[in-house]
């Protein structure tokens, strides 16, 4: 049997526990610091929406796609800018006419108030006139009436002194009869001129007010000529002012409309590259499927000069899907994305994304480096993680083509 | 990648509090891995050694060839030491007595003690173990709780409170935690796997003194039927 009885020391254990921390240690040095920062930063992500803006790299391939339907597209543009201008000029035209027309007949109006006024007034003058003329008959008669009474008085009192004078003493009375006849009458003259003077002077005070009221009613009626003239320019100006916007607006939705019919084109435009990439891949079936494209391309371009407004509206829903798309995608992205600490806050990174038809991420890679090393690659995990994007699904066919190509922009404060 | 989160940068970093009660951690888990390494050895060995010394017992052999085969002075250990114990026992006591009961007590008796100091011997510095395994999370707790004292004050003094300024803190106080653990889950793991082991061996011990002490009286049986006959 063997004897060993050597009692077992703590030398080797002691050893063996220290390589063992050693190796731990060793082990926590070389490979945490990679593997470390997956659990570390499990926290609550720091991106925030700046904003709803999308970046994509549609400017370049709308060059692309413009030099390639330059002249088309040229022509389609001057052509559809010049029916604006016309429409625009019509329109600007007969607005003009039908103000000018409207201030001719408020002219007119004005006219033919005053006009009508001068006639009421002078209808109203006249009026008058006969019924002063009237009275002043009347009166006459009166007079006459008066006169034929005192005339037979005086012949009266000349019988009466003519039988007196022939009853002796007649003469002197009649004398004094005739004396006083002629006094009377002659006061009666008197109180006849007297009242033919206030009459006189009554009608012309009338007619002297009639005069003022006259003016007065032209001097309204001039003011409101000229404060109708007033309203009329204001009008004017205020129909120009809205006839400019209107314009504006009217251009404004005519330079969308061309807009939207571009972008429509360049997605044809686009697909159509595709395409013919495929259609080279598949060599046999080449000609025939270029020929198709470019039978499709002309209907669609034929459809695009003939109804510029409808597939302008369908654009305009596709173009909101893709913001939709875009802000799920981007979405998606912030929450995965894990900022590493210490960035400088003005760091920005560039990825372009390139997605499968079904949303399955091809390939992301950094197109504009932000100079630091860490900051990229957590942008291009943040992609990696946020794969794959399966509402690129749900967006129309056209764009779905556009928007496999799509790039973002990091930056500390979130993904743009 | 960024060594400002690496996990010695964070420790040297830390504040005082903080590292001291790293160090005492780290000496903690040395040190029971020492008692770990040491103990998983010496229950290995006591394991052969008795293995190989119950062949040699039950393969027929004298009992007195077998006592004499080592030297008096040489310290034996396990079941051995039982034996000698027991027997060493017996050959005094069987000049003095005629008493087989008396002769039997003090075998059993001296037995027992041999039994207790094997029990000492096995399980001496598992308390130890026992003790890192309990204490080392709650030290570990300490050190982050303070840490992340530490870090709150720091927050209050900064402008804007962003993640990435309590991140390093929080980072390094939860490494105490980290280390409270690593010192820890091996002790309960090892404690209970060499407490079993030692409880096991002291029970086979026992075993032995039994059949021995069964051997003995059957010997003194026959001897005193013999005498009396």
């Amino acid at each position: 049997m063997a004897r060993r009885h050597a009692r077992v020391g703590y030398g080797l254990p002691t050893l063996l526990a220290v390589g063992l921390h050693g190796l731990v240690l060793l082990v926590s040095v070389i490979s945490l610091p990679a593997s470390d920062h997956e659990p570390k930063p499990s926290s609550i992500v720091q991106a925030t929406l700046v904003s709803t803006e999308t970046v994509t790299d549609q400017a370049q391939r709308a060059e692309a796609a413009k030099q390639r339907a330059l002249a088309r597209q040229a022509e389609e543009q001057r052509q559809a800018e010049e029916q604006a201008r016309q429409e625009a000029e019509a329109a600007a035209a007969q607005e003009a006419q039908r103000q000018t027309e409207e201030a001719e007949q408020a002219e007119q109006e004005a006219q033919r108030q005053a006009e009508e006024a001068a006639r009421q007034a002078e209808a109203e003058a006249e009026r008058r006139a006969a019924d002063a003329e009237e009275q002043a008959q009347r009166l006459e008669q009166q007079r006459q009436a008066e006169e034929e009474a005192a005339r037979q008085r005086a012949k009266e009192a000349e019988e009466q002194a003519r039988r007196e004078r022939e009853a002796e003493a007649q003469r002197q009375r009649e004398k004094e009869a005739e004396e006083q006849a002629r006094r009377e009458r002659e006061a009666a003259e008197q109180r006849q001129r007297e009242k033919e003077a206030e009459e006189q002077a009554r009608r012309e005070r009338e007619a002297e007010a009639q005069r003022q009221r006259e003016k007065e009613a032209e001097e309204q009626a001039r003011r409101e000529r000229e404060a109708e003239a007033q309203r009329q320019r204001e009008k004017e100006a205020e129909e120009q002012a809205r006839r400019e916007r209107e314009a504006e607006a009217q251009r404004q939705r005519e330079k969308e409309a061309e807009e939207q019919a571009r972008r429509e084109r360049e997605a044809e435009a686009q697909r159509q590259r595709e395409k013919e990439a495929e259609a080279q891949r598949q060599r046999e079936k080449e000609a025939e499927e270029q020929r198709r494209a470019r039978e499709q391309a002309e209907a669609e371009m034929q459809r695009l000069i003939e109804g510029a407004n409808e597939p302008a509206t369908n654009a305009q829903q596709g173009q909101q899907a893709a913001n939709d798309f875009t802000a799920l995608v981007r979405q998606a992205i912030e929450q995965a994305w894990r900022i590493p600490p210490n960035v400088a806050s003005g760091a920005r990174v560039e990825i372009s994304v390139r997605l499968g038809p079904s949303g399955e991420l091809f390939v992301a890679e950094v197109a504009t480096s932000s100079g630091d090393g860490a900051f990229d690659r957590s942008a291009v995990q943040a992609v990696e993680a946020a794969a794959p994007f399966a509402e690129l699904r749900q967006l129309p066919a056209h764009l779905q083509r556009e928007y496999r190509r799509i790039s973002f922009v990091f930056s500390p404060e979130g993904v743009r | 990648m960024n060594d400002a989160m690496s996990i010695p940068h964070l420790i040297m970093n830390a504040s005082t509090v903080v590292q001291l009660v790293m160090l005492l951690l780290t000496v903690g888990s040395l040190l029971s891995w020492i008692v770990i390494f040491q103990r998983t050895f010496l229950m290995r060995r006591a394991r052969k050694i008795h293995r190989g010394f119950e062949d040699r017992f039950w393969s027929g052999v004298d009992l007195n060839e077998l006592y004499r085969e080592v030297p008096p002075e040489q310290e034996t250990e396990g079941g051995e030491h039982i034996f000698r114990a027991g027997f060493r026992e017996f050959n005094r006591l069987m000049p003095k007595t005629r008493s087989p009961q008396a002769i039997l007590d003090g075998v059993q008796r001296s037995m027992r003690v041999a039994w207790s100091r094997e029990e000492e011997r096995l399980n001496r510095h598992l308390v130890f173990l026992a003790t890192v395994a309990s204490a080392s999370p709650y030290i570990g707790l300490f050190g982050t709780v303070w840490g992340i004292m530490g870090s709150f004050q720091s927050l209050s003094m900064a402008q804007q409170a962003t993640l990435s300024t309590v991140a390093p803190w929080i980072a390094e106080a939860l490494i105490a935690t980290a280390m409270g653990l690593f010192a820890a889950i091996p002790a309960v793991i090892f404690y209970n796997r060499l407490t079993a082991e030692s409880g096991r061996m002291l029970g086979k011990y026992e075993d032995f003194a039994e059949e021995f002490h069964s051997i003995l009286h059957r010997n003194l049986q026959g001897r005193s039927d013999a005498a009396g006959a």
